[in-house]
């Protein structure tokens, strides 16, 4: 049978998807259920006097009695814990932090009563950002406004700076920005006496059934997580909520099934944001452009609290440790502050901290490319980690089990015709056209394993994952799974891997929806995980199965086990292939034969994977863009993508990851904002204002080339979900900085950022704009 | 996002929507496509005690020309309009500009009449129509009026029509031969409201020279202005790159524009001068009949 | 007439519905809570984003922006008048092949849409397609395959494929 795995498969999904036959968790209709609408603070920072509430079913702070916050735990020094009540009590924090909450038979109706809440505040001085927050007297949100601090240290950076014949600095702000995907988040709750439903569109079912437990201090046994079809999620939904904790509590108090659902204002003003990070990046350098120590320091603006299961280490500290990237950087020292503001929480969001250190790295290591008088790609060749040195222990600690970094280089110029570029870049010139050419190399780390977690501090993920395997009487397998999907595709290429191992076909596997009840445990969808960690759990499971049935082939075939063989759909005794029964025959004798049922009747198995470390996936990007010097509109003119994710399941799945991706990191870096004014009011709480590109703001064509190193992975699998959007940033902040021939310092590239940028590179480069990049 | 309560009338003539409107004047909201009034009332940021739907009232749709007018029912979608023949051949600065108000499927809906009833000054719509000098008509009970476009933009999304008035009408002049019309705009996302957007007409003698200019600026100010200055530094010039560039900073200089998250008074005040200057050039090309338009 | 709440009937896809709503309640929360149909989803609520597009007498149009009231005497025309899983329709049988969807929040809108435009223009450039689908926002594909999945419908349509 041609195998599964490798081939464009159309997914088994859609078929329900397309006909508006999926049941996302505003979908779910129960009967006499009611409906919720928060009262929200609209103060960034407030102390909350009184409330007056209607009649109707209202419930504050105070009616939650016994019901724990939110406050995560971390396992290390540099650590401040918080505590976020999931009805704020004495303080709100952030504008949009619950404050209230109304129910109602319908979602109208529940906000009518919600706005006849009348809560009185008495405002507190808001801190909108990390240097309010640090400045002496700066009032404190909790013990301290430092949230995690963590310095790190390798080789001797002080005394190779010291010494260095190039030093080249840099500060970089990245930009507060919000996942947004299409559904918001949801809750549907309903207690029958016995078991608590929660349907919630998780990503960490597990995690989340825990903390619930915990929170309404309920044995595990009596909360039951199920995930419904989910629309989008990139992060921003793998993090426990103080409206899970509440809807929940309601479904308890009330006996009545109670649902949520997210509007956009409520999504972009409350749920988690991500990214905005300050960060100054010191490069030590030989003349030639070898690069010989990193100095960074990262103060991230994290919010008001620590989210559950991440914590804010979470982006800071992933983009320091990422930072030195595929470049051999002999001597690093990093220190990473979180600090808090009053704004909502930042989590995780597709990329988290490396799309942030990879654009501090970039935009330095081409401002190294300038000084030492070297092309961009030249630079970036001399200091790519060579093949030999696998695993390698990155200056800050992670190690690099494997890659195709100078090979991505070529390959990506190659597919770009990086020459013709700079020739067409020469021309363009002379017509008075700014074109500009970014490059960015990037690794990212995937299928990351309990020790990744551990070594971090991060003890609330367990990181394994985990995948029951049963294979019906009909020889039909089911396949349920710890990792909830949200469009990735896993009820395909799950399916797939399923399907190749067994040798059925595809149609064969059905892949089934999260359910804590039905499903084994795990850490959840989350950091390309599903491909290495959730893979390697079902193939796992997978081989037990197959063991199991060899055993009652050979029962049912009466050879020895070794004598066996297993090809395709069919057993067979060796050298006798007419002695032969099929995959669905030993299925059936699995369940029914008595004979063959030697140890116990089914055939089944449960498997876990906690995955080493992690996996390393690579890619360069290179993005090509014309600016308008008269408006600083940017018009991307062509971009391409040399990728090395391992071994693919299913190319038409990865192809569209990449796009997504790309289009989020065209979005980060040339539209998207989640900003606040200097009171700590939001300013894009609509899809009018935070702005997601459409198709017109992504490229028409995306070239992209597969390298396809396997990894020692289970399959030789590596994650994939991120790349395009750690690329993306830098590679268009440094096409920018190109064309304008002034430093890109930070985003999002406005087309009033850029005129600014068009006016210093005038200034600068009037001399010769040839002096690039910048 | 669910709209407060409000009382639904869908009067099925227009005499008894203006019933309606003495009744309860400024309480009352008037909804035609809805596109603006529609997410307003989604996120609360409306309250009316009083919808009047006008769509049941037939006969308000009409598109058609009329002794040098281009006349434009109240409930004439967006997107007919922009496919009308009559706008197609006389007027097609008006499908130019239509092009850039939202989407398709925003425009099925969205209407010419609730656009400049509803004065956003970024808003694409009310900047040509004063810039072309066009008018609209109101009905009250028992009587109409005719406001010129300059009369009726007042301030930020508020217009001189009376809260007991209904607009009816919007009327387009159509400019004689010889006359070349551009409307051009800047906007961080395609379809989204225009950072600045600018209209422009010129007409030119047949020496060349510019016998009428005019020029119309979207986001610059509570309401769309016009840059009367600048126009008249084009009467009797000579087009050429370098006076659209004066006239564009002229026309700038005189305009006070919002800061905002996706662009500062200053930027604005700066893109207005390039978009006035690349608006001339068009309208002056089309004029020469060397494009279409 | 002046009321809160009406009876209406709602004609959607080809099947009449009589409803009794608040005149307030919105075209997509009748469809999705009162006809029951809740293949048209609800991504923003303030008519950008595009995933509650349906038609209107089959023309594309958010029922998020308008009331159900409205939609009385008027053919509403919802993803679930497409095909079935079985029988897919050919736009969806495109979708399906060129991987046009992900988590396909925001797809029964882009459909609806492609169904409209596809009728009145059979034939459509890339930058045709770019154009009306600029109307919708995707966060997943990054709508390069959106836009390789219209191409396809199109040529499906050309070939005269159902």
């Amino acid at each position: 049978m041609k195998r599964a795995v490798g081939r464009s498969m159309a997914r088994r999904e859609d078929l329900r998807l397309l006909t508006g036959r999926g049941r996302y968790v505003a979908d779910l209709r129960l009967s006499g259920m009611h409906q919720v609408a928060f009262v929200r603070s609209p103060y960034p920072h407030a102390r909350i006097r009184s409330a007056r509430v209607p009649n109707g079913m209202v419930c504050r702070a105070g009616d939650l009695e016994g019901v724990r916050p939110i406050a995560p735990r971390w396992d290390g020094e540099g650590f401040l814990r918080t505590e976020q009540p999931p009805l704020a009590r004495d303080v709100v924090r952030y504008v949009g932090e619950p404050v209230a909450v109304a129910v109602a038979p319908t979602r109208y109706e529940a906000e009518d009563l919600a706005e006849q809440v009348q809560v009185e505040y008495e405002p507190l001085v808001p801190i909108h950002d990390v240097d309010v927050a640090l400045s002496p007297g700066a009032p404190k949100l909790h013990a301290d406004n430092v949230l995690y601090r963590r310095s790190h240290l390798h080789g001797d950076p002080e005394e190779v700076f010291r010494r260095a014949e190039v030093v080249v600095q840099t500060a970089i702000r990245s930009a507060r920005c919000t996942a947004a995907p299409l559904e918001g988040r949801g809750v549907t709750a309903w207690y029958d006496g016995n078991t608590l439903w929660v349907w919630t569109n998780t990503q960490t079912p597990s995690l989340i059934r825990s903390a619930l437990a915990q929170c309404l201090d309920l044995p595990e046994t009596a909360v039951r997580v199920l995930v419904p079809d989910t629309g989008g999620a990139f992060g921003q939904k793998m993090h426990l909520y103080p409206e899970e904790i509440v809807v929940s509590w309601l479904a308890l108090r009330l006996g009545v099934p109670v649902q949520w659902v997210e509007d956009r204002w409520e999504n972009l003003l409350a749920s988690t944001q991500a990214r905005e990070e300050r960060m100054e990046v010191e490069l030590a350098a030989r003349s030639d452009g070898r690069i010989l120590a990193l100095r960074v320091r990262i103060v991230g603006d994290v919010g008001a609290y620590h989210v559950f299961p991440t914590t804010a280490a979470l982006e800071p500290l992933g983009a320091a440790q990422i930072l030195p990237g595929p470049y051999d950087v002999p001597h690093y020292a990093y220190e990473v502050l979180a600090v808090a503001t009053n704004k909502p929480p930042t989590g995780a969001y597709r990329g988290v901290g490396m799309t942030v250190g990879v654009l501090a790295m970039e935009r330095a290591v081409d401002l190294l490319a300038a000084r030492v008088g070297l092309d961009p790609v030249e630079v970036r060749r001399r200091n790519l980690i060579r093949e030999g040195r696998f695993p390698y222990t990155s200056a800050s600690g992670l190690v690099y089990d494997g890659g195709s970094f100078a090979e991505a280089l070529e390959r990506a110029c190659a597919l770009a015709d990086y020459r013709r570029l700079r020739r067409e870049q020469e021309e363009a010139k002379r017509q008075g056209k700014w074109m500009g050419i970014g490059i960015a190399c990037y690794v990212e780390y995937t299928g990351l394993g309990s020790a990744t977690f551990r070594r971090r501090g991060m003890v609330e993920v367990p990181g394994h994952e985990g995948a029951a395997i049963r294979v019906e009487p009909d020889g039909t397998i089911q396949v349920r799974v710890s990792f909830p999907h949200q469009g990735q595709g896993h009820e395909t290429t799950l399916a797939q891997l399923v399907a190749d191992a067994v040798g059925c076909p595809v149609e064969r596997v059905r892949v089934e929806r999260v359910d804590t009840g039905a499903s084994p445990h795990g850490s959840g969808t989350f950091a390309s995980r599903s491909s290495v960690a959730g893979a390697g759990a079902v193939l796992a499971a997978v081989e037990q199965v197959q063991q199991r049935a060899r055993a009652v082939a050979a029962a049912l075939l009466e050879a020895s086990l070794e004598d066996v063989v297993w090809e395709g759909e069919r057993f067979f005794v060796r050298g006798a292939p007419g002695r032969a029964v099929t995959f669905a025959e030993v299925a059936e004798a699995a369940y029914r034969v008595p004979g063959v049922r030697s140890v116990s009747p089914g055939l089944e198995a449960v498997a876990y994977f906690d995955p080493p470390p992690a996996t390393f996936s690579n890619g360069v990007h290179v993005a090509v863009v014309e600016v308008d010097p008269e408006t600083g509109l940017v018009r991307i003119l062509g971009y391409f993508v040399a990728e090395d994710c391992g071994r693919i399941i299913n190319p038409l799945v990865v192809r569209g990851q990449l796009c997504g991706a790309v289009a989020q990191g065209i979005g980060e870096a040339l539209l998207e904002h989640a900003a606040y004014d200097d009171q700590g009011q939001p300013l894009a709480t609509t899809f009018m204002d935070y702005l997601i590109p459409t198709v017109w703001e992504v490229p028409d064509s995306l070239e992209v080339v597969h390298l396809e190193r396997p990894s020692e992975r289970p399959g030789g699998f590596k994650g994939m979900g991120e790349g395009g959007a750690i690329g993306a940033p830098a590679a268009l902040a440094n096409a920018v900085a190109d064309a304008v021939g002034a430093p890109v310092t930070c985003l999002p590239l406005t087309p009033e950022l850029v005129l600014e940028l068009v006016k210093q590179g005038r200034a600068a480069g009037d001399v010769d704009r040839a002096s690039r990049p910048a | 996002m669910k709209p407060p309560t409000f009382d639904y009338y869908d009067p099925a003539t227009l005499e008894e929507a203006l019933e309606l409107m003495e009744r309860y004047g400024s309480e009352a909201k008037v909804l035609a496509g809805g596109q603006s009034l529609m997410p307003l009332l989604n996120l609360r940021l409306a309250r009316p005690s009083v919808l009047v739907d006008l769509n049941r009232i037939p006969g308000m749709d009409g598109v058609g020309r009329e002794d040098g007018w281009l006349r434009v029912g109240a409930l004439a979608r967006q997107w007919d309009v922009e496919h009308a023949p009559e706008v197609v051949r006389h007027l097609p600065v008006l499908r130019e500009t239509l092009r850039f108000v939202a989407h398709p499927q925003i425009r099925m809906r969205g209407t010419v009449g609730g656009s400049i009833a509803h004065a956003d000054p970024a808003a694409e719509l009310p900047a040509v129509l004063v810039c072309l000098d066009g008018e609209v008509v109101a009905y009250r009970r028992g009587g109409m009026r005719i406001i010129a476009a300059r009369e009726l933009f007042v301030t930020y999304l508020t217009t001189s029509l009376e809260p007991t008035e209904i607009l009816t009408e919007v009327r387009w002049p159509i400019p004689p031969a010889g006359t070349g019309c551009a409307f051009v705009e800047l906007a961080r996302r395609h379809g989204d409201y225009a950072l600045v957007g600018v209209a422009a007409l010129l007409r030119l003698a047949p020496d060349g020279s510019v016998v009428e200019g005019r020029i119309a600026l979207a986001g610059c100010g509570p309401v769309p202005v016009r840059a009367r200055e600048a126009e008249k530094t084009l009467l009797g010039a000579r087009p050429s790159e370098e006076l659209w560039e004066e006239v564009g900073r002229q026309a700038a200089s005189a305009v006070d524009p919002p800061s905002d998250l996706h662009a500062s008074s200053a930027y604005r005040r700066h893109v207005a001068a390039v978009l006035v200057a690349r608006a001339l050039q068009l309208a002056c090309d089309r004029a020469r009949g060397e494009e279409e338009g | 007439m002046r009321e809160r709440v009406r009876t209406v009937r709602l004609s959607v896809n080809g099947k009449v519905y009589e409803v009794t709503v608040e005149t307030r309640k919105t075209l997509a929360d009748a469809i999705r809570e009162d006809v029951g149909l809740t293949g048209t989803h609800l991504g923003c609520e303030h008519g950008v984003c595009g995933a509650c597009t349906v038609l209107l007498d089959g023309r594309p149009v958010r029922s998020c922006l308008l009331l159900a009231v409205q939609a009385e005497g008027h053919e509403v025309t919802t993803v679930e008048a497409l095909g079935t899983p079985e029988q897919l329709h050919p736009i969806q049988r495109a979708f399906w092949e060129h991987h046009g969807l992900q988590c396909g929040f925001c797809t029964p809108g882009i459909l609806m849409s492609t169904v409209w435009f596809l009728q009145q223009n059979p034939r459509p450039s890339r930058e045709e397609i770019r154009e009306m689908l600029a109307g919708h926002l995707c966060r997943c594909t990054g709508y390069l395959q959106i836009v390789e999945s219209i191409e396809a419908a199109a040529r499906a349509f050309g070939e005269g494929t159902p």
